[in-house]
């Protein structure tokens, strides 16, 4: 590796992230404004514009910014940058608009999971280090709930990349070997049901992961006054909205990548610049189905949870159920083995 | 005599030396502490500094590939058991380098945390025997002399431990860990016995090379595991290691991290090398048996450790915690040894593990010293009692960050890179390990954060309005290991493969270290 | 041996792979671009006015002591759901060092079934 090859890869990762953290924040802010949109019809509203949030994020901006004297400013004012400017790094990571991560090889599932972390641990500790007691409540919420969503996570990940390891696949866990392989394509009936099963769980795992109804304990407007965010005002809450705004495009690209990594453009037989339209758009229509399933339906459809119901809900039903769904794919082999049976995809002949 | 031939003896007798030096320099601290406490200070320096240059003189060598062997006593080996040998393989040596580094990092720190104790002549002296067995325990090739130096390092970190006998609790703290210790080093003396009555040998070579794997061997292998086991902090047999971590002084607290893990050291030179050539004879494999006490390690370890209000006796219970992945990893790397289909896995698992070592003695070293810190500026332990210290103490609010981003592997600190070993490995054993161990590290994190929150977060109190950042010996301790954190951090690939990868191939390839002895010997390729 | 080439390798693992520079760099451009669009914002508010106190609902702020909340009380959620996992397990730590010597015996006594009864039992079948 030579010097230019060196400052082109800087150039690239210098280019690149200056391009996705315009998409992440854009996408963001438009996928927040049609969830709001949508909720309030399901509610019987009206409800707001669909460019609402960026006009939320301008109001924000010309807010004051104010420091509260229990803070510790220095810790008070980085969070919020540090939860965006982690959210945007795991776009480097993540095939967007159905082409390859930006860098492939550089990356993997396992750095992802700890990515997403970053930004939830930022709001953690910015809610503690606002000296607020509220504010301290929501934050240790805000840890309990990502301790408990964390066990399912890991285990739809890891079976993932088990069952591909299984499949003779390498590099199992980066994102473009699972987008090369379809669970879909080579699940056998009983594996079928097992990934179903997941993609259940990993859709309940989605609004805790966001901070939505039902898991949004930590914020609880209604009774700790918008917990970790209490004391945030002005442009450092405008980073916390951004940060939102793209995690929301990180979850739903993440399981449009993990369960759905299909492109319409090989149906039509498309080449170059309409099938890169076509993928695209096709590519923005299922990250819209996954948010209004996993976040809008959800939060317009139920309550919210106290805390150790939560914590509950994720370490004993829903850690059995992706148990049961680890059971059904690691039986699944043997039993196509045993009776013959062909992945379920093969028997319908759809590849 | 020129330079290189200075180097080439120095490096020819570094396995006599490395012990030498700080048992010598122990005897003569007392004598230099009549003088003055800083020609004291400084000459301790100097003397693991000395230690420190010899290990890396000698790893520098030996990660190229060589054994060094250094008998005592008779050459002539067909004498049986008239010498004692000292044998240095890669993994000897990755464990001498995180010895040495732990025990200078402590002195540099403890000539500020502890100016203000009185017996510090005695303070030095046990730490430099302290170190000297570790050393001991991680260079020798003898089994005898193992339990010798196992000893040397038991009596002195119990009489550190106790060291602020003014308490009542470290001096019970103390009073366990000299109980615990000499039961554990009872029934290594006991295995001893039981070999050198088999093999009529003491050398760990002779005994691997001749080993049967008979009734009495398998004894003997519960009981070392056992001991040793114990001696490393492995749940259900850690409870020693709270009280002794939390009650200790900062400074020998992370002493006594490089101390169980020459312990840990013991458990994986037994398993590897003197029944390396046995356990193709085994039809339960004692790496299952490694790997399941690695996982039960790991998730007490962190929910006790959720439970802690007292801040040395969590980042304990969180040092239990990292003992699980490192026998989760290596223990992984005995499951799969003879299986041809996963060498790559387990080379991979081993390569974690003992990366993990490393990591462990470091994030859990720094997250220490920054206790001490806090102790030192504000006489206060209990996490319900601190608060608001990140105004006074920049600086250790950094170091701690860093310890608490390490601890938890999150990217980019060095943790990160082990444990993605260690995941993206065992998954193929069983993916139930992978997941708890990823469950694990998520708990450490909110563990951690709870502690930021705790002591550094928060409204300015008024008690703690006059504390200041601590003096510079102690921020200089903590600043090189929360450097070396971030390098192994950002350079994961050139540590692997240069100090991490011949460790791994050390243990895998047992042949080789009996070979160093017995040349006739014909196993273990 | 510490070539740049060395330093700008990828980790790799087997299963995947990480390369921390490429994500310092990717972090770095991110924060300035962060640093950029918070820039636009008002960065002033009123220094020790009722602004800056913390929000207790209209309440009048407490003693700084009891405004901190004391780690004891941090994840109560997680503790209260998972009692019976922790009272067993505070329960198990006695603190008596003769019940440490105990834990010790048993593990002994497991690995001692384990490799000799069960090894022999495996060996029968």
């Amino acid at each position: 590796m030579d010097f230019l090859q060196i400052s082109q890869t800087a150039m690239m990762v210098i280019i690149g992230t200056i391009a996705l953290a315009l998409f992440g924040i854009f996408f963001g802010l438009v996928y927040k404004g049609i969830d709001r949109k949508l909720s309030a019809h399901m509610q019987g509203r009206i409800g707001p514009p669909i460019r609402q949030p960026f006009r939320d994020v301008v109001k924000l901006f010309t807010k004051e910014n104010i420091v509260p004297e229990n803070a510790i400013p220095w810790i008070f004012n980085l969070a919020p940058l540090v939860g965006l400017v982690a959210t945007i790094s795991i776009l480097l990571y993540l095939p967007l608009g159905g082409f390859q991560p930006l860098f492939p090889g550089k990356g993997d599932l396992i750095l992802i999971l700890y990515l997403l972390i970053i930004p939830s641990l930022a709001m953690v500790i910015g809610g503690f280090s606002s000296g607020s007691p509220y504010a301290t409540i929501g934050a240790q919420r805000e840890m309990a709930t990502m301790i408990a969503y964390e066990f399912p996570l890991a285990i739809i990940i890891i079976t993932i990349a088990w069952r591909l390891s299984m499949q003779g696949v390498t590099n199992v866990f980066a994102l473009s070997s699972i987008a090369a392989t379809p669970v879909w394509n080579i699940a056998g009936p009983l594996g079928f049901i097992g990934f179903i099963i997941l993609l259940l769980v990993l859709v309940i795992i989605t609004p805790a992961e966001l901070s939505k109804i039902p898991f949004d304990s930590p914020e609880a407007e209604t009774e700790i006054a918008g917990g970790l965010l209490t004391e945030y005002s002005g442009r450092n809450l405008a980073m916390f909205y951004l940060t939102d705004g793209v995690k929301t495009v990180v979850m739903a690209s993440l399981i449009v990548a993990l369960f759905f990594p299909y492109n319409l453009s090989p149906l039509f037989g498309l080449e170059s610049y309409p099938a890169f339209a076509v993928d695209i758009a096709f590519y923005l229509a299922k990250v819209f189905l996954v948010i209004l399933f996993s976040v809008t339906l959800i939060r317009v459809a139920v309550a919210r949870l106290k805390i150790d119901q939560i914590v509950y809900t994720y370490w004993v039903p829903l850690t059995l159920l992706s148990l049961v769904g680890l059971i059904c794919i690691m039986w699944d082999q043997t039993i196509m083995a045993n009776f013959g049976l062909q992945p379920v995809f093969e028997m319908l002949g759809i590849v | 005599m020129n330079v290189a031939d200075l180097i080439a003896l120095l490096l020819q007798h570094s396995p006599a030396l490395i012990v030498a030096v700080p048992l010598l320099g122990a005897f003569i601290t007392p004598l230099i502490s009549r003088l003055n406490d800083k020609v004291r200070n400084v000459f301790v320096i100097l003397t693991l500094g000395l230690t420190a240059s010899l290990v890396f003189l000698l790893a520098s060598d030996v990660f190229t590939g060589n054994i060094h062997t250094y008998i005592f006593g008779s050459q002539d080996l067909a004498l049986p058991v008239v010498r004692i040998l000292f044998e240095v393989d890669a993994m000897s040596a990755f464990m001498a380098i995180i010895s040495v580094i732990l025990s200078l990092v402590a002195v540099i720190y403890s000539w500020s945390f502890m100016k203000e104790n009185t017996g510090l002549d005695k303070y030095y002296t046990l730490i430099l025997l302290m170190t000297a067995g570790m050393l001991g325990m991680e260079l020798t090739g003898d089994l005898f002399n193992f339990f010798v130096f196992l000893e040397i390092t038991s009596i002195s970190s119990a009489a550190l431990v106790a060291f602020w006998t003014n308490k009542a609790k470290s001096v019970e703290a103390g009073f366990k860990y000299i109980v615990i210790s000499t039961i554990g080093a009872l029934f290594i003396l006991f295995s001893i016995a039981l070999f050198y009555g088999q093999y009529n040998a003491l050398n760990m070579a002779m005994i691997a090379s001749a080993i049967q794997y008979t009734f009495l061997d398998k004894i003997a292998l519960v009981l070392l595991i056992a001991a040793l086991a114990m001696k490393a902090g492995v749940v259900p047999m850690h409870m020693w290691l709270p009280d002794a971590y939390g009650k200790a002084p900062s400074s020998v607290t992370l002493i006594l991290v490089g101390a169980t893990q020459a312990s840990l050291y013991g458990v994986f030179r037994v398993c590897f090398t003197i029944y390396g050539g046995a356990i193709n004879l085994t039809p339960i494999s004692v790496g299952w048996i490694l790997v399941i006490l690695g996982i039960i390690t790991m998730l007490l370890g962190v929910a006790m450790a959720i439970i802690q209000t007292d801040f040395k006796r969590l980042i304990a219970f969180g040092a239990v915690a990292e003992i699980g992945y490192i026998l989760l990893g290596i223990g992984t790397g005995l499951v799969v040894m003879l299986n041809p289909e996963m060498t790559a896995t387990g080379l991979a698992a081993m390569k974690g593990g003992i990366f993990h070592i490393m990591n462990d003695a470091l994030d859990v070293g720094l997250l220490f010293l920054v206790a001490g810190a806090i102790y030192y500026a504000t006489k206060e332990t209990s996490l319900n009692k601190l608060g608001g210290l990140a105004r006074n103490m920049k600086y250790t609010t950094v170091f701690f960050i860093i310890g608490l981003l390490a601890i938890s592997g999150m990217p980019p600190m060095n943790g990160f890179a082990s444990k993605l070993l260690i995941y993206e490995s065992t998954y193929q054993l069983n993916p139930i390990l992978s997941i708890i161990a990823i469950l694990s590290s998520i708990m450490l994190l909110a563990v951690f954060v709870k502690v930021f929150h705790a002591a550094f977060l928060g409204p300015a109190l008024p008690k703690f309005e006059n504390v200041k950042e601590v003096p510079k010996s102690m921020l200089i301790a903590m600043g090189t290991i929360a450097t070396i954190i971030i390098i192994f951090g950002l350079f994961p690939e050139l540590i692997i493969n240069n100090i991490v990868e011949p460790a791994a191939n050390a243990l895998v390839n047992y042949g080789d270290y009996i070979r160093e002895v017995i040349p006739s010997f014909a196993g273990g390729v | 041996m510490f070539t740049l080439e060395s330093l700008l390798e990828t980790f790799q693992t087997g299963s995947g792979f990480w390369n921390p520079i490429i994500w310092v760099v990717a972090i770095l451009v991110a924060f300035l671009i962060a640093v950029i669009l918070r820039g636009f914002g008002n960065k002033e508010y009123k220094k020790n006015t009722g602004q800056t106190q913390a929000f207790l609902s209209g309440n009048p702020e407490y003693e700084k002591e009891q405004m901190h909340i004391k780690s004891s009380n941090i994840y109560w959620g997680f503790t209260e759901s998972l009692k019976w996992v922790f009272d067993s397990l505070k329960k198990m730590h006695t603190g008596n060092v003769s019940d440490y010597a105990l834990w010790f015996v048993i593990v002994m006594a497991i690995l001692f079934v384990v490799l000799i009864v069960g090894e022999n039992l495996v060996g029968a079948i």
